[in-house]
């Protein structure tokens, strides 16, 4: 019999949902693909069918509550803010969204987001990785005068390890309200956007910023 | 990524030497990488350490030392010689200020507010501090009020002001309407984890003081420093600020013109504080307007009365009478706005002080035995005449406009500088409080006379005092 693509998107959205609640009642590294399967009432081969990796569901979790908090970004967004105002609500967004999964999603970020994760563990991971990269360009790109050149390699290179910094620091933040994080990603900004004003004082060279993405 | 990939080369390249130790780079970036990834950011003390490691900070450090250990005694000549250098250090110590944003700040607003104790300039530029200092972003602000208010502000008020109309060390002030309403209001902000960077503040600014260890006046400026530190701590729970603020708008008629704002309770949580809008000018702002002798005269009147009337009759000492806490209302009402830093006083206090108070009128011998027992002093400390003779010149000083006859005209610098001297010899002869509730009246009676002394005003103290007094736990029926 063959399965439509409404069956499909039904089975794609269980998977998820039974998912998000294992890996809230347990953890993620204590949940294993079978009890998603199971919970799902699902085959566990046929899992795979639709996520390669436990991470990369977990990633797709991950992107579906950051798409979420990007389309907050959008409709609060004034037009008037710096750029590092502009990347820190970009990222405090989606922090908003993660917020119901940052008690297991440590581990995640950990494993599909380091620089030294292997991509055939996640190619979601690194799809993320472009997909942020593009945005946070777009961002340098709209709060500068128009001939300025791109973001070196280095920069996003810098970010992108800042991100990952502010990512890790919240999914252990222990302070009211996460206080602490609001702390780190004001300081994490403020750095990236004096380092992004010095680089261009500097007339560094140009590289294209989707190499970062192309060169792992 | 592969650890071959051209981007770490350059990123490697990019390292500051310090940091590229290792000899295998791939390792090197691994283990920079690991510590970023996994490790907590120092977003206290230690960071912050650093910042202070910077020249404006290091320069403030040098002028509070000079300004504790040496800052009274032949002020007039030395300031002639470093009027120069002291601007020079307070525009720089500005800057610092405004980006350390906590205690450092506060530090400076305390020297400000005794503006012929440390040099004028470096008063003056101080002073901008009460006002000036730069605000958070309002994307930031927007997340920390978010987790207060359980909503953006954009939803919990309307009309919200995305910039701050006023900064201060430890938050900032939004300007909104109550939702639904045309009720203007103030929402005062704290800087996130504010309370904690405090703390850290002032241990790294023991750390760069401690040489001074060595010295005599040590134990005294740790004793300043601590109790600064206690101030500060109450000013960051405006749940604190709320219940003060309550008291303080009961104390007034409509009638007296003397505006303290209602507290909105629904929209405020121990770090937003939300309150009517009172608009008015500050000290500076008025006194550029020239006011005729009249006006000054008027708002002087109002703000002793302030202060002794919360004294008196609430047992508040209101301890923070300094420039940012008065607005001059164009129809001539005093706003009294912030109430962070104020010391309720026991039953202990009021009897101490009133048996200072009947001593001070009764004999010399009585106020000397009196001024032993309000500081506890021991015995051996109550026979120093060399102390009772600094400690009665005070309360001599003190007293001074209480008990002349008729307006006290403090347009005389003189006078506050010879509080300043005699105060100044308290200190270095460790003469000064044995009680906190003591140190909480002196900042009181030494920013009350701050204020008048820049108002240039004219002011029967006297009156508003026996007026005052007969409504008090002090009083007594004496």
């Amino acid at each position: 019999m063959r399965i439509t693509a409404q069956k499909k998107e039904e089975t794609r959205r269980r998977i998820l949902d039974c998912a998000r609640k294992l890996f809230s009642d347990r953890g993620f590294d204590p949940t294993t693909t079978r009890d998603i399967a199971e919970a799902a009432g699902i085959a566990a081969g046929t899992l795979f069918n639709y996520f390669p990796s436990k991470e990369a569901l977990a990633m797709t979790i991950v992107e579906l509550a950051l798409d979420e908090g990007a389309v907050a970004f959008e409709d609060r967004t004034r037009g008037d803010e710096t750029l590092e105002e502009a990347l820190f609500a970009h990222i405090a967004y989606g922090l908003r969204y993660l917020e119901p999964h940052r008690h297991y999603i440590g581990d995640v970020l950990d494993l599909a987001l380091s620089p030294f994760a292997g991509e055939a563990i996640c190619p979601q991971a690194r799809q993320f990785r472009v997909n942020h990269l593009e945005t946070v360009r777009e961002l340098i790109g709209s709060h500068s005068p128009p001939t300025t050149p791109a973001p070196t390699l280095i920069t996003m290179h810098l970010y992108w390890t800042l991100y990952l910094g502010v990512l890790s620091f919240w999914a252990t933040d222990e302070s009211p309200n996460r206080e602490d994080t609001l702390v780190v990603l004001d300081q994490s900004t403020e750095l990236f956007a004096q380092f992004l004003s010095s680089e261009l004082k500097n007339g560094r060279e140009v590289n294209d910023v989707t190499d970062v993405a192309r060169d792992s | 990524m592969s650890p071959t990939s051209p981007g770490i080369a350059e990123l490697i390249d990019a390292l500051p030497v310090e940091s590229d130790e290792a000899a295998e780079p791939g390792a090197a970036l691994h283990d920079l990488l690991g510590k970023l990834s996994h490790k907590r950011v120092p977003i206290g003390r230690l960071n912050r350490f650093w910042v202070l490691g910077t020249l404006q900070a290091k320069i403030a450090a040098a002028y509070l030392t000079w300004w504790m250990r040496s800052g009274y005694a032949k002020a007039d000549k030395r300031q002639q010689t470093l009027n120069e250098t002291h601007l020079k250090a307070a525009l720089k110590l500005l800057g610092g200020m405004s980006y350390l944003r906590g205690a450092i700040m506060k530090v400076g607003q305390v020297i400000a507010t005794h503006p012929d104790v440390a040099p004028e300039q470096f008063a003056e530029v101080l002073g901008h501090l009460h006002f000036e200092a730069p605000p958070m972003h309002f994307s930031l602000l927007r997340e920390f009020v978010r987790s207060e208010l359980g909503a953006d502000p954009e939803d919990v008020f309307d009309g919200f002001e995305t910039k701050a109309f006023a900064a201060a060390s430890l938050g900032q002030v939004h300007r909104a309407l109550l939702k639904g309403t045309e009720q203007r209001v103030a929402i005062k902000i704290q800087y996130p984890n504010i309370g904690r960077t405090i703390r850290d503040d002032f241990r790294n600014m023991m750390a760069f003081l401690s040489p001074m260890r060595l010295s005599g006046d040590w134990d005294n400026l740790k004793e300043q420093f601590d109790d600064i530190r206690h101030m500060l701590d109450l000013e960051t729970d405006y749940e604190h600020e709320a219940e003060n603020l309550g008291l303080a708008r009961s104390a007034f008629t409509e009638a007296e013109g003397i505006v303290v704002p209602r507290v909105c309770p629904e929209v405020s949580t121990r770090r937003v504080l939300t309150m009517e809008y009172v608009q008015g000018l500050h000290l500076d702002k008025f006194l550029a307007t020239d006011p005729p002798q009249e006006l000054r005269d008027h708002f002087g009147h109002k703000i002793c009365l302030a202060v002794l009337r919360l004294d008196h009759s609430k047992s508040l000492m209101y301890a923070d009478v300094q420039p940012g806490n008065f607005l001059f209302m164009p129809d001539g009402r005093l706003g009294f706005i912030d109430f962070g830093c104020c010391h309720h006083e026991s039953e202990d206090d009021n009897d101490r002080w009133a048996e200072g108070e009947r001593a001070y009128l009764e004999s010399p011998d009585a106020l000397r035995q009196s001024l032993a027992r309000i500081s506890d002093l021991t015995p051996k400390q109550a026979a120093d005449d060399a102390r009772m003779e600094v400690l009665a010149r005070f309360s001599d000083w003190a007293w001074e406009p209480v008990i002349h006859e008729g307006p006290f005209d403090f347009s005389d610098a003189d006078y506050f500088r010879r509080g300043a001297q005699v105060y100044g010899e308290a200190l270095r002869g460790r003469y000064t409080r044995s009680r906190p509730a003591n140190t909480w009246m002196c900042k009181a009676i030494f920013g009350l006379r701050a204020m008048l002394t820049r108002l240039k005003a004219r002011v029967d103290v006297g009156t508003i005092y026996r007026t005052e007094r007969l409504r008090g736990p002090r009083y007594q029926g004496g």
